[in-house]
């Protein structure tokens, strides 16, 4: 394939790049990421994505647009209210550029179509607000051998990782189970800053971005911490636990399976 | 003794275990927190029993949600 | 007397900074190694950053002919570096 002027033009940036060039380009045109969740972090990932030219990208979500949403979820606007997460994001990542796919499946992630989700895709972003859905996507990435990343965020702080099958840590190493749903708030119940999900999701396209190209060092065997008032980012080594029950030496978690997911209380 | 605590060198008693260390750090949701120290996982049902050295380098990581809704 | 074949040709006289230099980049990338490219450039701003960019890059000059209409054509030869990362 060579690129067409066009795609010199929008993509110059890149190609100037010596990591990049239109090697790289092709590579990031070529590949398919899936983002699970349309909200704080999958908006602006999902944004930069589907600009960079990544030529295949899907987008789960099962809700529609809030306004409550709009403070931090920049690629829904105000007359998007009401409308399909999926749709709405498609709809601007097509308006920033036309020459991508984007496949939009409007559910929930669950264990029953987790692994037909991730199947097709390259890179797993997981962009969701909660632990059920956070320990599903590791445990059928780590099963699917796909490599994902993981972010969190709230008030102001938030945090990332980057699993790559064979290298490194899982999400479940560090955090075994998911904590009792009323032990911990979303950011639904505590709140959060909009730039929060800039700052973070962009890292996780970032982390996507430089995966599909090959370059450099992904944030593999450790978490990214950054706290926005201390304005202090820390990156914590991570060790394997060979014990891990999905990515151990001897997993009792062959197939995916969902935690008990807690009732919306507001 | 001398500790490395999430990145800090502070001083601290002989003899602190995790379970003290997490109350004297005021962490949060500390019954959920996953700590290592020197890059290994401590077991959560273990931090009373574990006891800090000198030169010891702690983190806590956190459970932390939200990004989608 | 020339001690090289000219395999490719490009053409960025119809474009500005910074796309002179990608297209430039472009080409070189799709040629093989060691292949040998004669890029068509404008007087100006072309002729003086497009050679050093090229050659930072990596690749041999071999020459820089004055076509004395106000374009020059740079002759490359494509040399692949090492990967740097």
């Amino acid at each position: 394939m060579l690129l067409s002027n066009e795609q010199m033009e929008r993509y110059s940036r890149h190609i100037i790049l010596s990591e990049v060039g239109a090697k790289g380009q092709k590579k990031i045109i070529d590949a398919k990421v899936l983002i699970i969740g349309a909200g704080g972090l999958g908006a602006p990932a999902a944004l930069y994505l589907a600009a960079a030219g990544v030529g295949t990208i899907g987008i789960v979500d099962a809700d529609n647009v809030d306004l409550s949403n709009l403070q931090r979820q920049i690629i829904h606007t105000t007359p998007d209210v009401g409308k399909a997460k999926v749709l709405s994001a498609q709809e601007t990542m097509n308006a920033v550029n036309p020459h991508i796919t984007v496949n939009t499946y409007h559910e929930f992630v669950e264990a029953s179509n987790i692994m037909d989700l991730i199947a097709g895709y390259d890179f797993i972003l997981d962009g969701t607000d909660n632990f059920p859905a956070k320990f599903l996507i590791n445990d059928a990435c780590v099963l699917a051998k796909k490599p994902f990343s993981h972010a969190g965020i709230i008030r102001f702080k938030g945090q990332l990782m980057t699993y790559v099958p064979g290298k490194g840590p899982c999400y479940r190493c560090v955090f075994r189970e998911p904590p009792p749903p009323e032990a911990v708030p979303t950011c639904r119940q505590a709140g959060v800053i909009g730039a929060m999900g800039g700052v973070i999701g962009s890292l996780q396209a970032m982390e996507a971005i430089k995966y599909i190209i090959g370059k450099g060092d992904l944030l593999t065997g450790f978490l990214l911490t950054y706290d926005a008032l201390k304005m202090d980012f820390r990156k914590v080594k991570l060790p394997k636990v060979s014990s891990c029950a999905v990515c151990g030496d001897n997993p009792s978690i062959l197939k995916p399976f969902d935690y008990e997911q807690a009732a919306c209380k507001l | 003794m001398k500790l490395t605590v999430t990145g800090n060198v502070k001083e601290y008693a002989d003899g602190l275990t995790v379970a003290k260390l997490i109350e004297l750090e005021k962490v949060e949701t500390p019954m959920y927190v996953t700590v290592s120290v020197n890059d290994e996982f401590i077991a959560s049902g273990t931090f009373e029993e574990t006891v800090l050295k000198e030169g010891d380098s702690i983190e806590f990581l956190y459970f932390m949600g939200g990004g989608q809704r | 007397m020339a001690d090289y074949t000219i395999d490719e040709t490009a053409d960025i006289t119809d474009v500005v900074c910074p796309m002179t230099f990608v297209k430039a980049k472009v080409a070189l990338e799709e040629l093989d190694d060691g292949k040998v490219l004669s890029i068509r450039l404008n007087d100006g701003e072309p002729v003086q950053n497009v050679p050093r960019s090229i050659k930072e890059e990596g690749h041999q000059i071999l020459k820089l002919i004055d076509n004395e209409d106000g374009t020059y054509n740079l002759i490359v030869r494509k040399i692949t570096l090492e990967d740097q990362t």
